[in-house]
């Protein structure tokens, strides 16, 4: 049991860190969170067993750096439109062509 | 005779006009929205969708141009970046649609689409076009002739043709099919109108016709009922807020900003 929750709580800690630097950083709370649960079981059981709790402690620092990087992100991140120039320019292009298309159309309705 | 003929026929023509009559927008208009994408339960911004109706004269009549457009925000940009245009010319008074265009570029796929419609043959010219490296030119061409039906119209024109629809005066329940051109593809799309809700948007609290819009003999949309499309409950029937469930998920679109309005 307590094997298993700190390889758990340590694979959940590894990606909710690497989900926290990608642009899907508010799924990093997910894991987070799971690894902050399995973190916590562990911890009770190694105590109850008086067994170290180094890699415990490793899988709390991780969990704690990707809350609070995906906080950060979360409150600060502005959503902007990145660079649409080629978008503009196939626009200017496209109403030219429809200018010269439409050019001898008669509105029948 | 001739004079109770020529009556009726005034009449008709009144009745058509009335009922086919553009209240909703005008040139200028510009609503800005954003769009989420649902994973997990959490939802992120991943892109700014526009919707644009600008003039358009050419020398013998004036045209509306109607323009959206999908832009991925900056921080999606290296992952999958998407720069998506439609756009269909329009009379503005019918929103019958003469030329359309659609020029996708989603994460290194490309594709251009281009119908000019002939509404007399009930025709449409299409080219569709696509990157490939088998030709000098880089792009492969493909010209076909599509047979349409009366009122049949693309993505856009339809968008803006049910903001033209007399909503008010339809029962809840009432249905309403549209013909739609795409991909070279005739499918029929049903909106009907579930209910009449207020909902909190960016521009206030607005009363809305909450519709429920169905694709017939395609997969593009899933779900029963899970496409949902919020018009404010006025004249200007201003799309405010959707819900849709597609193939790779599912999402929303919410308004950020209204500007140009007709009324």
């Amino acid at each position: 049991m307590r094997k298993t929750s700190i390889i758990l709580g340590l694979i959940f800690a590894v990606l909710a860190v690497v989900l926290a630097v990608l642009p899907l950083y508010k799924l990093a709370f997910i894991p987070a969170v799971l690894a902050f649960i399995f973190g916590i079981i562990a911890f009770l059981k190694s105590k109850k067993e008086a067994k170290p709790t180094h890699v415990i402690q490793v899988i709390f620092l991780l969990t704690i750096i990707s809350l609070g990087l995906a906080t950060y992100k979360t409150i600060f991140t502005v959503s902007e439109v990145g660079d649409t120039k080629d978008l503009q320019q196939t626009e200017d292009k496209l109403n030219e062509e429809a200018k010269e298309e439409l050019d001898d159309l008669i509105i029948i309705d | 005779m001739k004079f109770k003929l020529t009556i009726l026929v005034t009449l008709i023509a009144l009745t058509f006009s009335f009922g086919q009559d553009n209240n909703a927008f005008k040139s200028g208009e510009k609503l800005v929205f954003s769009a989420s994408y649902n994973m997990s339960g959490i939802l992120t911004d991943i892109a700014e969708v526009k919707m644009e109706a600008n003039e358009m004269k050419t020398s013998a009549s004036t045209l509306l141009h109607l323009k959206c457009t999908a832009t991925t925000y900056s921080n999606f940009d290296s992952f999958f970046k998407i720069r998506d245009l439609y756009e269909s010319y329009v009379s503005p008074r019918t929103v019958t649609p003469y030329l359309y265009n659609r020029e996708i570029n989603e994460g290194g796929y490309y594709k251009y689409v281009k119908y000019k419609y002939n509404h007399k043959a009930n025709l449409v010219e299409s080219l569709i076009r696509k990157k490939s490296k088998n030709f000098a030119s880089g792009f492969w061409d493909r010209n076909e002739k599509v047979k349409i039906n009366n009122g049949t119209r693309d993505i856009v024109a339809t968008i803006y043709k049910i903001r033209t629809l007399d909503i008010k005066k339809a029962p809840i329940g009432a249905s309403d099919t549209f013909t739609v051109l795409f991909d070279n593809k005739l499918t029929k799309f049903s909106f009907k109108l579930l209910a009449k809700e207020t909902i909190n948007t960016a521009l206030g609290k607005k009363e809305c016709y909450k519709l429920a819009i169905g694709a017939a003999g395609t997969n593009v949309l899933k779900g029963n009922n899970s496409n949902i499309l919020w018009l404010t409950a006025d004249e200007n029937k201003i799309p405010v807020y959707a819900k849709f469930k597609v193939a790779v998920g599912s999402g929303e679109l919410k308004i950020k900003s209204a500007t140009g309005l007709k009324n």
